[in-house]
């Protein structure tokens, strides 16, 4: 028969018996020996800790030593079979084996280059909805954009490349192909930096900060006038030449400079073709643009600048030739909050052949955005008051002077994505046959969707 | 299996010691002899400088101290960043900097890179690099 104790005695004992146990107040020997073997045991666990935290230091420091590390990774084995414990052989080789995996792994990665892992492909895309094309009035509905492939082939050293192949939709609503840039570079320097190829040409500020995929602006479209050649520009966007860029820090801020020449463009069925493959007359276009960022203070984000440049421009299907003479100046203001954009320009042309004389023209834009947390809310106001004797505007599909002011937003869907908005109000102030045959509205609203990403 | 348990316990052990590390200074190295300052520094992850006199950098981010740089650094997040070098990179043809993914691929890239640059959480020793800037 045994007793049945109640169960807070029997954990009292319990409790008694344990901390008997542990009392080091006890003389026993055989206690003395356990404590004796215990304290071996804790010194040689920390002979291992401290081991390993050796070793794990010197893989952080010296990634690339794998041969050095046998050497420290025997030293815990080594500790543990002198403490009479089996030592762990297989574990001991394949923790060495996947630390050499390891290192080999960081080195090779570490050394990886891009200039060796291929030809970086990325591209931007986007597609749209309205009441109208957002580049050719007379088409209304769905369209798509562009698709528009950017090519980055790393050539290594101080040689850079650039190449931006696109397929769009043109004013007939043809999906066409267009290398629209195609450089390559050599960085002398900070402040020097030579391309050649075709490259949009330096004026302004959009024409080199925006580029084709529409993803990167915060607006839905460019200016009309300020567009590229075959989506409503009346300016050469594109040159095909030399140009020499570069900036130098001085101040609160960075002079920057772009000189560049190449070849005088030609209107081909109402459209500036920049003559990729050279042009007929031997004739060369030739400009410059000067700015100044800043990059601190109370103005930080503002850049200001000037710029123009000459061209000789003749036609593919009459005898037009015309002497362009451009200057213009510009102003942005892009920080985290605002992107406030100004662009001006004034023209001085002469024509060359047929009805002679100097005429003049302008064209300018401003755009405020305020970049808020759930979007970018912009209004845009633009025009361009075009003379109509002169050749080089009469001759261009679109070409004819006209008002727009509209309103947008952007907002981000992730990293990759956005979807914008414009409500735009277009008066076409120089009514010419030309439009009206093409089907081009003298006066229209529009309401406009985007979708655009890049990847 | 006592070896596991102690050789897990000083992976912890490690793990937080790097760990107190990567929450205090951000140093900046180079492959020797580059030499910057710490608003060149700025410059350089801008993609802004590109040469060191006539060095050629090709700095390389570190995923294990990124956000600490950026914060200290940049001053600036991750969607900035990555904003601003998509840009630069689709304007002029810059390519954003590689990305290493610990302090110790980091070191490995810049001793092994004429030119390279990154940041790691804790001072290295060793030849080929040098420290250019704490922050």
């Amino acid at each position: 028969m045994s007793h049945q104790y109640p169960i807070p005695i029997r954990a009292l004992a319990l409790g008694l018996a344990l901390s008997a146990a542990s009392l080091p107040a006890s003389a026993d020997p055989v206690s003395d020996a356990k404590l004796d073997q215990l304290q071996q045991k804790l010194d040689r666990s920390l002979q291992m800790i401290e081991a390993l935290s050796n070793r794990v230091k010197e893989l952080e420091t010296h990634p690339g030593a794998s041969t050095a590390a046998v050497a420290p990774a025997a030293a815990p084995a080594a500790a543990v079979a002198a403490a009479g414990t089996p030592a762990p052989s297989l574990e001991a080789q394949r923790l060495d084996a996947v630390e050499q995996k390891v290192d080999q792994i960081e080195t090779a990665n570490a050394t990886r280059q891009t200039d060796d892992s291929g030809l970086p492909m990325h591209g931007f895309a986007d597609v749209g909805l309205g009441n109208r094309n957002p580049y050719y009035a007379n088409l209304e509905g769905a369209n798509i954009g562009s698709l528009d492939f950017y090519l980055n082939p790393k050539l290594g050293g101080k040689v850079v490349s650039l190449a931006e192949l696109i397929f769009e939709v043109g004013p007939s609503g043809e999906v066409g192909t267009d290398l629209e840039r195609f450089q390559v570079g050599y960085q002398f320097n900070d402040e020097a930096t030579v391309w050649v190829g075709r490259f949009h040409t330096p004026y302004g500020y959009i024409n080199t900060a925006l580029h084709h995929g529409v993803w990167l602006a915060d607006a839905l479209r460019r200016p009309k006038f300020a567009n590229f050649e075959d989506h409503g520009g009346v300016m050469p966007g594109h040159t095909v030449g030399v140009w020499l860029t570069g900036a130098k820090r001085e101040f609160d801020g960075k002079f920057l400079y772009d000189f560049y020449a190449g070849n005088g463009q030609q209107i081909q069925e109402g459209i500036i073709d920049m003559q990729s493959g050279g042009n007929e007359h031997g004739a060369a276009m030739a400009g410059s643009r000067l700015s100044y960022q800043f990059t601190g203070g109370a103005v930080d984000g503002l850049t200001m600048g000037v710029n123009g440049f000459t061209d000789k421009v003749n036609s593919q299907q009459t005898a037009n030739l015309t002497r362009l003479n451009m200057m213009g100046v510009y102003a942005v203001y892009d920080t985290d909050i605002w992107e406030h954009i100004i662009e001006a320009y004034s023209f001085h042309d002469t024509n060359i052949n047929g009805p002679g004389g100097t005429n003049k023209s302008t064209a300018w834009f401003a755009q405020f955005a305020y970049r808020a947390p759930w979007g970018v809310p912009y209004v845009r106001f633009e025009r361009a008051d075009l003379d109509q004797r002169d050749l080089y505007f009469a001759e261009q599909q679109f070409g004819a002077s006209y008002y727009r002011g509209g309103a947008g937003v952007r907002f981000d869907l992730n990293l990759k994505s956005a979807i914008k908005f414009e409500v735009a109000h277009t008066r076409t102030i120089d009514v010419r046959t030309q439009d009206l045959s093409f089907g081009l509205p003298v006066e229209y609203n529009e309401v406009l969707a985007q979708y655009a990403y890049r990847f | 299996m006592r070896v596991q348990k102690i050789a897990l316990l000083a992976l912890v052990i490690a793990a937080s010691w790097s760990g107190t590390a990567a929450a205090g200074d951000i140093f900046v190295i180079c492959h020797a002899p580059v030499s910057l300052t710490a608003e060149e520094v700025k410059d350089v992850y801008y993609g802004d400088k590109g040469f060191a006199g006539a060095v050629k950098l090709v700095p390389a981010d570190n995923t294990a101290q990124q956000a600490a740089f950026l914060e200290k650094v940049m001053k600036l997040d991750a969607k900035k960043y990555s904003g601003i070098w998509i840009k630069k990179a689709f304007r002029d043809g810059s390519a954003p900097p590689p990305v290493k993914a610990t302090d110790a691929e980091a070191l490995a890239y810049v001793k092994q890179t004429a030119g390279g640059c990154s940041y790691v959480a804790a001072a290295p020793g060793g030849d080929g690099i040098v420290v250019v800037a704490k922050f």
